[in-house]
């Protein structure tokens, strides 16, 4: 069921994202961006750097996490503010989650808010991300 | 190993530059194209005026005339980025771009050794001159040689 800020508690989960950005999904993100690092797709360039593959770019994960809060809140709400705090390289075909929970509800210029604290967990169970949201209701 | 600062005047003069404005359509094309990365498909279609996810500024990218920082260091690393929007983006929004050098400074020691960290900006604006979103990415700037092994930074 979609969210509504009435039905929301601070402490309430997110419907976690379960995604694994294999190299097609990243090579097009680095055509979107037309921005190559060879660490993206050259698996040889990123064992040189001592990663054990290509790696997710930074920016990929952070509209990732975007689209995860927006999946949840359907067209109850929009983003209108998302940041990620990079702590570990994600590596491509590698599966990540993205949790987060509601860390406060609250009005302000008269307009209904939710902040969100999210992170990105890889395959080991290690946060990758930490990430934060406000989200603001429509009425 | 580093052992004067990098951060000249030459270099502390690039903050507060902005570079020249670019003008952007979020169109169909560019939406679709994000959500092919982001969803894999994109079997769904907006019509003009529509909200757009808010990945689709990632699309906006190529058509930004970027300001960098020069090759102060062999190495770099994405520490944090962000997207702040005043309203959601929306199908056919025309905007201009402008990108802006909003800090540099330097780090001693650490797990990194002497490093430098760069905060970009990139301000959007509606054709009133509104602000309609707002993103940030600040990097560092290093060189691995002086790196050491460890966890979380």
């Amino acid at each position: 069921m979609t969210p509504s800020f009435e039905s929301l508690r601070e402490g309430d989960e997110m419907t976690p994202l379960a995604v694994t950005p294999d190299l097609m999904r990243v090579i097009r993100f680095c055509g979107l961006t037309w921005n190559f690092p060879s660490l993206f797709y050259d698996v040889d360039a990123a064992r040189a750097q001592g990663m054990p593959g290509t790696l997710v770019p930074g920016p990929m994960k952070l509209g990732l996490i975007c689209r995860a809060v927006e999946e949840w809140l359907g067209d109850a709400a929009y983003v209108r503010h998302v940041r990620a705090a990079h702590r570990r390289p994600d590596i491509t075909g590698r599966p990540i989650t993205i949790a987060g929970r509601v860390a406060r509800l609250f009005e302000e210029d008269g307009h209904r808010r939710a902040d969100l604290e999210l992170v990105v967990i890889n395959q080991d169970n290690e946060p990758s991300v930490r990430g934060f949201a406000t989200v603001e209701f429509y009425r | 190993m580093i052992e004067e600062s990098l951060l000249t005047p030459r270099v502390l003069a690039l903050v507060g530059q902005t570079g020249p404005t670019s003008r952007v359509t979020v169109s169909r094309k560019a939406v679709h194209r994000a959500m092919d990365v982001y969803l894999g498909h994109h079997d769904r279609e907006f019509a003009v005026g529509d909200p757009v996810p808010g990945f689709t500024v990632v699309a906006l990218d190529p058509d930004l005339d970027r300001l960098e920082i020069p090759d102060l260091m062999p190495d770099s690393l994405l520490i944090s980025d962000e997207w702040s929007f005043e309203r959601p983006l929306r199908m056919g929004d025309e905007l201009t771009l402008e990108s802006r050098i909003a800090d540099i400074s330097e780090r001693l020691g650490g797990r990194f050794g002497y490093s430098l960290y760069a905060r970009m900006e990139v301000v959007m604006r509606d054709h009133e001159g509104n602000v309609v979103c707002r993103s940030g990415r600040t990097m560092m700037y290093y060189d691995a040689a002086n790196a050491r092994d460890g966890g979380e930074e």
